[in-house]
């Protein structure tokens, strides 16, 4: 079998390790380095198959794989534009224990066989192979990875960490060249076929390779890219010994660190086998890289500790030693012995935090979610239609289908329909249904008569709309509410809040995605109806329950256009149908659909706010000129209190109406007053029946009265009453 | 996996009562075990049946109970075999061991109700305003 390194053919045995068959070529990924076979160092890395930062010594060759060996120094390139990265899959798994392996180690296998033993489901995670456990995060969780999936571990029980040691890595000068390995490197390597030459070993020696030992401290390598001969000393006397690879044992040092990132979990995790071990801690070199990921060098250690910085975290941070790919393995036993050197005192590793290799962004993202996007039953009709679908809060919504214009007269002069399903619906029933809504609610609600419905506020503790809607009457303990869009889940939420909180007894439904809604609105709307079943005349503001071509139907008779309006609520299966009907029914009429473009449009003619645009986070009822809308002599309604104390307060600004010549202006514009800042614009529109631009912005007064003119984008702009057409409602009300 | 187009719209029935209420329906001699109940709070389930025993029995009950048609649910049968695959890959929570079982929750970050049957199979239920996206992130 065949891969390719840096373009060129290279043959590999089945299953053979990727690190391996690189070095039988001839090809050290890095070009030097001292390799551990173990993931621990950062000297085996490649880009395979267009991921960087693979440690080749942990992954199995196969036929067909792209490797790019990583630069000499510097980072390996971006991956390439036209490469498609698919999702990367994830696997949700559950145990009463999870033991994690990077290798094999005798005291964790241990711990397995014993928890099986006693009935536990154990899951083992084992490196070696092929699940890699990266994080132990509050959850508990453990996240591991495979060569195809991201693992999400979650254990009831126990956790046991059995992670072995690592070995500690040379950090004289030459440690970069090719031919360096760990003591037990050499006996994988040997193992598997890889030709070593003359071994030469310092320190521990390997157990199965052919070796020369030497005594003696170790100085330094020589060679020119490849290790020729290895220098140590005794004492005064310098010692060079020739060889083609130089087998390392300076000791080990834990891996403990997920071990370490996992205190205070509400699950025992126990450290076992070598990953027990005290570590070794060598002797710092007095020159040379001691961190090489981040080249950080005995001189820059100096210098940081001259600076004051001394501890083990500071120094990590103002250096970046042990930040780099192999995450300190290397440096780490270096660093500690550098403190002790200098301060005295042995200071633990710094702290241990997820992950503990680095991830591809489809690893991190894997199992991740949006927040899903909402689609109404009438979703593709729109399509179907030609509609430009745009995201209103987490519902698709039609933006116009075509022809905003042409949309826009057949409201004001024919009839229209519009999908307003994305409305928050909830029925509340129950004995103390009135005495609830009245303390919701800054409106009386009791006057509300059978068949009615009037326009409400909802208002928070500190007196601030938060969402606006209907309440309607069905019988004394029962009431149809609506609310905005993209509020209806934070109106549940404040409806169960407060029954349960003062302990009402009602029920609530929310039945915002079980309803449809269609909006008809236009002159010719009641003809409309009446052609599809609507049998008497609904008066402005009041509801019945019917069947509109074959569907029941909730008729309510509103107007959030300004034009004759009446909204049909419907089970959402009935939709496409109920839709069809109108549109076949109307087609004498010039019936068209239309969207937000025009309703926002037509709403804004009207003066008709809408929550979280024309309002601002402190936007009471005064504020917006809504206080018709508040009966303060209620005895108790939330937010009453802080009303009685705002309302005392002079008032500073005011949501009110401008129009201006020309282009309208953007939303969000700033107005200004005789130079001074003087409010923001809310919303903004071009007026087809008025033929010019009409805004709404909130407008702060200046020496107690509200400016008449005002500029906004360099032009002058004129406050004036709303609504801006139609303002005796006469048309709404027909 | 069967294909998402097995979602169908289910014909159900969504009650919102008292806590005791529901719990005096479900063992009322008159009412069906066979009637899958997916109790989505104390206070509120979805019936797959049992429609006019739910509306007489609930309405002798608790008089301002809130019981409707509701066809906005979806839903789709899976073998016990492709179930456990399909939570393995999206479900973050672990499904409950029992059966017959109820339990609800986001899969693949969609809300969605669980159905464990006696028999093995998991009856699989979300909203039918989410489907779309539900299908997408299954592909």
């Amino acid at each position: 079998m065949r891969f390719l390194v840096d373009g060129q053919p290279v043959e590999c045995a089945r299953k053979e390790n990727l690190l391996v068959a690189m070095l039988k070529a001839g090809q050290h990924p890095t070009g030097g380095g001292c390799l551990c076979m173990a993931g621990d160092c950062g000297n085996c890395l490649a880009t395979v198959d267009g991921v960087s930062y693979v440690r080749t010594c942990q992954t199995t060759a196969r036929p067909g794989l792209v490797v790019e060996r990583h630069p000499a120094s510097g980072e390996p390139p971006l991956p390439a534009d036209h490469l498609q990265r698919k999702e990367t899959p994830i696997r949700y798994l559950f145990c009463d224990v999870a033991v994690i392996f990077f290798g094999p180690d005798e005291a964790g296998q241990a711990e397995v066989e014993s928890a099986r033993g006693a009935g536990k489901e154990v899951l083992v995670l084992n490196s070696a192979e092929g699940r890699e456990a990266v994080a132990i995060y509050a959850g508990p969780l453990v996240v591991a990875r495979t060569e195809s999936e991201v693992l999400h571990v979650k254990v009831c029980d126990e956790i046991v960490v059995a992670t072995g040691a690592a070995e500690i890595q040379p950090v004289v000068p030459g440690s970069e060249l090719a031919g360096l390995v760990t003591a037990r490197a050499a006996d994988a390597l040997a193992k598997q076929g890889v030709d070593l030459g003359r071994v030469v070993a310092v320190g521990t020696p390997p157990s199965e390779v052919e070796c020369t030992r030497v005594e003696g401290r170790l100085l330094r390598f020589e060679g020119q890219g490849k290790v020729e001969a290895v220098v140590t000393s005794d004492g005064d006397k310098e010692t060079r010994h020739p060889c083609d690879t130089v087998a390392v044992g300076l000791g080990l040092h834990p891996r403990d660190q997920l071990y370490l990132m996992a205190q205070d979990l509400s699950v025992p995790v126990r450290l076992v086998g070598e990953a027990t071990l005290e570590a070794t801690v060598p002797r710092c070199p007095q020159q040379g890289v001691i961190c090489p990921c981040s080249a950080v060098s005995r001189q820059d250690l100096d210098f940081t500790w001259d600076s004051g910085f001394r501890e083990m975290e500071l120094i990590k941070r103002s250096t970046l030693a042990g930040t780099g790919a192999c995450q300190g393995m290397t440096c780490i036993p270096y660093l500690r012995s550098f403190i002790e050197e200098k301060g005295g005192e042995l200071q633990p590793r710094f702290t241990a935090r997820p992950m503990t290799r680095q991830l591809t962004l489809g690893e991190i993202a894997a199992g991740g979610h949006h927040a899903p996007d909402l689609r109404t039953a009438l979703h593709d009709e729109h399509l179907r239609l030609g509609a430009w679908m745009e995201r209103s809060g987490p519902w698709w919504r039609p933006w116009n289908y075509g022809d905003p214009v042409a949309e826009y007269w057949a409201v004001r002069e024919g009839v229209s329909i519009m999908d307003v399903s994305t409305l928050g619906k909830m029925l509340v029933s129950g004995p103390d249904t009135l005495r609830f809504l009245e303390e919701i609610y800054p409106t009386r609600v009791g006057t509300i008569k059978e068949g009615r419905s009037r326009y409400v506020l909802l208002l928070d503790e500190r007196g601030y709309v938060f969402d606006d809607g209907l309440v309607a009457k069905e019988s004394d303990t029962r009431y149809a509410l609506t609310f905005t869009s993209g509020g209806s889940s934070h109106s549940e939420m404040w409806l169960r809040d407060w029954a349960h909180g003062l302990n009402f007894d009602v029920r609530i439904l929310n039945q915002t995605y079980s309803l449809g809604a269609i909006n008809v609105t236009g002159p010719q709307s009641r003809v409309l109806l009446e052609r599809l079943g609507l049998s008497e005349p609904l008066k402005f503001m009041h509801f019945t329950d019917g069947v509109i071509a074959g569907v029941p139907c909730r008729v309510f008779r509103l107007s959030f256009t300004g034009e004759l309006s009446f909204e049909l609520h419907h089970p959402s299966e009935y939709s496409l149908k109920l839709w069809r009907a109108l549109l076949e029914a109307g087609a004498d009429l010039g019936i068209r659909p239309h969207g937000l473009d025009v309703l926002t449009l037509l709403r804004l003619e009207k003066g008709h706010i809408i929550v979280h645009q024309d309002t601002d986070f402190d936007s009471t009822p005064r504020r917006i000129r809504h206080e018709w809308m508040v009966k303060l002599e209620k005895e108790h309604f939330i937010g009453r209190q802080a009303l009685l104390r705002t309302n005392a307060l002079e008032p500073d600004k005011a949501l009110v109406g401008f129009e201006m010549e020309g282009e309208p202006p953007i939303e969000g514009a700033t107005i200004s007053f005789d130079g001074n800042y003087a409010g923001f614009v809310t919303s903004s529109g071009y007026s087809h029946v008025l033929g010019k631009a009409v805004l709404m912005g909130h407008l702060y007064y200046f020496d107690s009265a509200l400016p008449r003119e005002v500029q906004i984008e360099g032009r002058v702009a004129r406050r004036v009453d709303t609504p801006f057409y139609d303002q005796e409602a006469s048309r709404a009300r027909a | 996996m069967p294909e998402l187009s097995a979602f169908e719209r289910l014909p159900a029935t969504r009650l919102v009562s008292t806590e005791q209420a529901i719990e005096k329906l479900l063992v009322s001699p008159r009412w069906s075990s066979k009637v899958v109940v997916l109790r989505f709070a104390a206070d509120e389930a979805l019936l797959l049946g049992g429609q006019e025993q739910a509306r007489t029995i609930i309405g002798e009950l608790d008089p301002h109970a809130i019981v409707i048609n509701d066809h906005s649910f979806a839903g789709a049968w899976f073998s016990e075999e492709e179930a456990a695959d399909l939570l393995q890959r999206h479900c973050e929570w672990q499904p409950p061991a029992g059966r017959p079982a109820y339990a609800q929750g986001a899969v693949a970050g969609i809300p969605t109700k669980l159905w464990f049957a006696e028999d093995g199979r998991v009856l699989v239920v979300v909203q039918t305003v989410y489907l779309a996206d539900f299908e997408e992130r299954f592909r």
